[in-house]
């Protein structure tokens, strides 16, 4: 475990030194306040401090001020190690953001205690954090594939429409659904297909930049937001994403299945600014026309067609 | 007749001392000569605040002075930077010169009584 002393007292910070090195802690050594409140406020500093009250620039509890008000992403367990001992100082130096108070000449056997009290606290705060971001992560992703969820998916494509808007760039809506993936549920049962969708997001995943978006937006639908992506080169990367499903059959407990998708692709340079509902509609629409047209193909959202007309018509189709 | 005055403080708590240097020669080796070189330049800062009334800077010195020689197990030294340390507060200069001299009396053995120390430790 990593430990910051802070100490203008060139004997007391050799001694602490010495004293944590032998009992297993990285140390790092400074002689100001400054240089103390500096290394803890990093993302990656020490998160055990121990710090002497007096000390030139900063003092311990400007030091525990600072990174309370600063390092707010990972937590810092503080100890104030000082000779100034009346309980007025105490209550100042907990007051100021330590988490405890140890008085000069400290008492060996003590201060170790004290320690790993500091270290069983961050270990706790490590397994709450932990929890937190699975929380997280289950409440934005979907469980079965790991892709973004419906909710999130939307959230990211609205703020993205709205970016390029604003910016006069380009983002491509593709909705994509795997072709008759009700025969594999049907006839080799929903593991399978469970087996089937976790591969067919792995593979779009693995076709998009890091930048692009890629949610669960239904059963067997997924929606990919591919950003600063014109018409002509989203129109090839719809393409490739779509080979990239029906190029390779999918390796199962049940053997292997060949699976396609069809994909409806819109590209917001051609319309208007719109509620993300209603341009998810018109790739809705492109969706069924690809699918109209045989499946395992892109189709393109065009706002020529009057969208009420052409919404009726498709959806009497059979998906 | 036995007397009811508490024996005088130790110069040195030589197992408190021992205890915190985890009985380790070497580390109290290091320690004093870090206590020899920071030793005069902290007792001229403390001399020059008392000759000049600097009464923040007594305090400050007194504080230092202070805490450096409590890991020492200085106990009589510790006593006497504490006394000037509190009487950073007030503007007693006669007492601060009497307490100026009183520490540096408690300082004359202290050298000798840690050197000593050394050779009780492990090697």
């Amino acid at each position: 475990m990593r430990i910051l002393i802070a100490d203008d007292d060139v004997l007391s910070l050799r001694l602490l030194q010495r004293t944590l090195e032998r009992d297993g802690y990285e140390v790092t050594a400074v002689q100001n306040g400054r240089l103390a409140a500096e290394h803890l406020c990093r993302l990656d500093g020490p998160r055990l401090a121990l710090l002497d009250w007096v000390m030139p620039e900063l003092d311990g509890p400007a030091v525990c001020r600072e990174v309370r008000q600063k390092g707010e992403q990972v937590y810092v367990h503080m100890v104030l190690l000082t000779s100034k001992e009346s309980k007025q100082d105490v209550i100042e130096g907990l007051e100021s953001g330590a988490d405890d108070y140890l008085i000069k000449p400290f008492d060996p056997a003590e201060l170790k205690a004290r320690l790993r009290t500091g270290l069983r606290i961050l270990q706790l705060e490590d397994r709450l954090v932990e929890a937190r971001e699975d929380m997280r992560f289950k409440a934005t992703h979907d469980p079965l594939t790991g892709l973004f969820n419906r909710g999130v998916i939307m959230d990211l494509l609205s703020r993205e429409l709205y970016r390029t808007y604003r910016e006069d760039g380009c983002t491509t809506i593709l909705l994509g659904d795997v072709d008759r993936f009700k025969n594999v549920n049907d006839s080799l049962g929903h593991a399978t297909g469970d087996e089937v969708l976790r591969e067919i997001a792995r593979r779009l995943l693995a076709s998009v930049r890091s930048y692009d978006f890629v949610g669960r937006y239904g059963g067997e639908e997924f929606l990919m937001v591919l950003n600063n992506c014109n018409s002509p080169s989203a129109l090839q990367r719809a393409e490739e994403i779509r080979r990239a499903i029906a190029s390779a059959p999918i390796q199962t407990a049940r053997g292997q299945i060949s699976v396609t998708m069809s994909l409806g692709l819109l590209a917001s340079t051609e319309w208007r600014l719109l509620p993300v509902e209603e341009l998810l509609r018109e790739a809705d629409v492109a969706l069924y026309k690809a699918k109209a047209a045989g499946r395992n193909c892109v189709k393109l959202a065009s706002p020529d067609v009057p969208p009420n007309v052409s919404t009726q018509s498709v959806q009497e189709q059979p998906k | 007749m036995q007397s009811n005055n508490p024996p005088p403080n130790p110069i040195v708590n030589v197992a408190e001392l021992l205890a915190r240097v985890d009985n380790d020669a070497e580390l109290l080796r290091e320690l004093i000569a870090i206590f020899k070189i920071e030793l005069p330049h902290n007792l001229c800062v403390l001399r020059e605040a008392i000759a000049q009334g600097n009464l923040k800077r007594v305090q400050k010195s007194g504080h230092m002075l202070r805490g450096m020689l409590s890991n020492l197990g200085a106990t009589r030294g510790t006593a006497a930077a504490a006394q000037l340390e509190q009487l950073g507060d007030s503007s007693d200069h006669t007492a601060l010169k009497s307490a100026l001299a009183l520490f540096e009396s408690e300082l004359i053995d202290l050298l000798p009584e840690l050197e000593a120390c050394v050779a009780k430790a492990r090697p």
